[in-house]
């Protein structure tokens, strides 16, 4: 494929198309999966972040195969660059007077490719951290948790590589269009370029386009369709977790009051302590028999925290330090980390009614799971807009402050 | 002999369930039996709705601050929030059915609203409201 030519302003120049349909679709989907993965890595919105990197990996393989059959100036082929090539045009560019290519040129394709096997191994990492640490997705039980959350970092490191890359690609695409005078932003939304006559130009493969979208917008539908069919009563979870031991009696006594907090949200201490002080329960008197008192006791030491039967056991276990005894889950550090972002309104809105009353956003308190994305904070009709407001502007706040701060993950493992 | 059996063998399995069904006049038939009654439902309701200051806080507790004043509607627990199914028999046909139930949180919602236990009469007086609703 002829792509380079010589600069001539007296040749005659026509328009063609250079990019196909189904590669700059990929490219917009590609930005969309990266701009919507950043803004859900909260757990809360862990499906949504899920869908965006199951579409980015599915994007990614459509383009590996679209880069052997995909046409001129899609295929690897007609971009295969060496480094010395890449870097001699790299030196040219930074003097001011890089040739001019049609398709990609040398230093670009390069970041093409880095970007495709960045994203590749974010969406493994990812995968990895979700069946490590979560117990969910294809590979759940391939990692413990532990290996789990060290894919979960190396999956955060890759994402920030990855947004430097995007913002090398960036300036790439800047500095070629002005010194090309020509703008290839636009071309990548219209697929045209102006070329000397004679160029080859792709063909649009509306087909293959029009596959892709059918095939994203079935994808989503099936994949939140939870959500069309959910009720005030029955809200979707979109993660179950397994069912974990349960106590009748355990219920009945310490679920009359407040939620039965499951076993695994403290270490066997805890509850030891807790039981032995049932007289002056945060000042109510439980009025237990000794062996209601033994039976409730055993069931929480046996499935306490350190049995490590949920993702926030584990987490909770590990942000105590051995010495201490807290009688609180809310005054873990795990937990007080999880909800640092909710304002005191929220907690005092009459909905929530405190700390305590983890029912009130957790869709799953009840099985003691706490699984990601299954958490609503309840807004009152009235002031919902404002409390909305709020909450994303104290997001964008976050945003712009977190680039400077080390990424959550740190504050995770307290 | 094996009839006497029978008769025995389902009287075990029909009993608690009478007893079950009820728990109310068998705490009030015990409250009698320790010298009080006769019961009476208005005495009961206003004892239900009657503010007592707690000695610690110095506010206003009384059993409608968890169990609210409408008895068929679902009731929160003041201090963590926690939703209380409603109290009148006929919106939570649960409701008062154990006798263990009820004199446990007789004990515990007394101490708490009133600083000290209810009285037998002041038990079957609430009981012949709840009774009611
Ligand atoms: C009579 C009512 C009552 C019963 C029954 C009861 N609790 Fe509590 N519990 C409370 C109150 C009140 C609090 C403090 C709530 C607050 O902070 O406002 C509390 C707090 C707690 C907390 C701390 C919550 C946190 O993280 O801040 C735990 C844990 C707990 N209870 C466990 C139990 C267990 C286990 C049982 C059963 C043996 C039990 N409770 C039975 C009334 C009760
Ligand atoms: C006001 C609403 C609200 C209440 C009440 C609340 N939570 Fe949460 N919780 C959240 C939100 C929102 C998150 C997600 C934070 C994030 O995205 O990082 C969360 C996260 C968590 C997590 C981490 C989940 C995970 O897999 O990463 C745990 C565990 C948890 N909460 C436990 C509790 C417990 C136990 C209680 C009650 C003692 C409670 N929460 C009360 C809103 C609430
Ligand atoms: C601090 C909150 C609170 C207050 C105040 C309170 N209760 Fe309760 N009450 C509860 C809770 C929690 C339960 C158990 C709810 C359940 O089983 O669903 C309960 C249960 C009961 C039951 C047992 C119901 C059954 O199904 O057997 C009776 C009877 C009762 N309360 C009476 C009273 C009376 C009378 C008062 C006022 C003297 C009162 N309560 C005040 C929280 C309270």
């Amino acid at each position: 494929m002829q792509t380079q030519t010589e600069e001539n302003p007296v040749a005659e120049i026509t328009q063609a198309r250079i990019w196909n349909i189904p590669v700059r679709l990929f490219h917009w989907m590609l930005v969309s999966c990266f701009i919507t993965a950043w803004l859900t890595r909260d757990d809360r919105y862990l499906d949504i972040h899920l869908f965006a990197g199951y579409l980015m990996a599915a994007l990614i393989l459509f383009r590996l195969l679209w880069g052997v059959i995909g046409g001129p100036y899609a295929r690897f082929g007609d971009f295969a660059f060496g480094w010395r090539e890449a870097w001699g045009y790299t030196k040219m560019a930074l003097k001011g007077c890089p040739p001019r290519f049609i398709g990609h040129n040398p230093a670009g394709s390069w970041g093409i490719y880095l970007l495709l096997g960045l994203g590749s191994l974010i969406a493994i990492t990812g995968l990895l951290a979700l069946g490590g640490e979560e117990g969910h997705g294809p590979l759940a039980g391939l990692l413990n948790r532990p290996q789990g959350a060290l894919a979960h970092d190396l999956h955060e490191l890759l994402a920030w590589v990855m947004l430097g890359a995007v913002a090398v690609h960036l300036l790439g695409v800047l500095v070629e269009s002005i010194l090309h005078r020509e703008n290839l932003i636009g071309s990548m939304i219209t697929g045209y370029k102006s070329v000397p006559p004679g160029t080859v130009s792709a063909t649009a493969s509306r087909p293959v386009a029009a596959f892709m979208l059918v095939a994203t917008i079935a994808a989503g539908f099936s994949w939140f369709y939870g959500y069309l069919v959910e009720t005030p009563e029955q809200p979707y979870r979109p993660f179950i977790g397994q069912q974990l031991p349960d106590n009748a009696l355990w219920r009945e006594e310490c679920g009359a009051c407040h939620l039965a907090f499951h076993p695994s949200l403290l270490p066997a201490r805890s509850w030891r302590v807790m039981m032995q002080q049932q007289a002056s329960h945060f000042g109510e008197d439980l009025f237990l028999e000794q062996d209601a008192i033994d039976e409730i006791t055993t069931f929480m030491a046996d499935n306490a925290a350190e049995q490590e039967l949920t993702e926030a056991a584990w987490k909770i276990n590990q942000s105590i330090p051995e010495t201490e005894t807290p009688l609180r889950i809310t005054e873990t550090q795990y937990w007080i980390d999880k909800h640092s972002e909710i304002s005191m309104q929220i907690w005092e809105s009459p909905k929530v009614n405190g700390k305590v009353n983890c029912a009130a956003c957790h869709l799953d308190a009840d099985d003691g799971t706490f699984e990601d994305a299954a958490m609503r904070i309840p807004v009152e009709e009235d002031q919902s807009s404002t409390v909305l407001f709020n909450e994303m502007f104290q997001k964008a706040a976050r945003y712009f402050s977190f680039n400077s701060a080390p990424p959550n993950r740190l504050d995770d493992k307290g | 002999m094996k009839r006497k059996l029978i008769v025995i063998t389902a009287l075990m399995f029909v009993m608690p369930m009478v007893v079950q069904a009820d728990a109310i006049s068998q705490l009030q038939a015990d409250y009698q039996a320790k010298g009080a009654g006769p019961f009476s439902a208005a005495a009961g309701e206003a004892l239900w709705n009657k503010p007592f200051k707690d000695a610690k806080s110095g506010k206003e507790r009384r059993c409608t601050t968890c169990h609210t004043t409408d008895l068929t509607q679902a009731g929160k627990h003041l201090r963590t929030g926690k939703v209380i199914e409603p109290m009148a028999p006929s919106a939570n046909p649960k409701r008062l059915t154990k006798i263990k139930k009820i004199k446990k949180w007789f004990v515990r919602n007394c101490k708490w609203t009133l600083g000290r236990e209810c009285t037998a009469q002041e038990k079957g007086d609430l009981l012949a409201f709840l009774k009611s609703l």
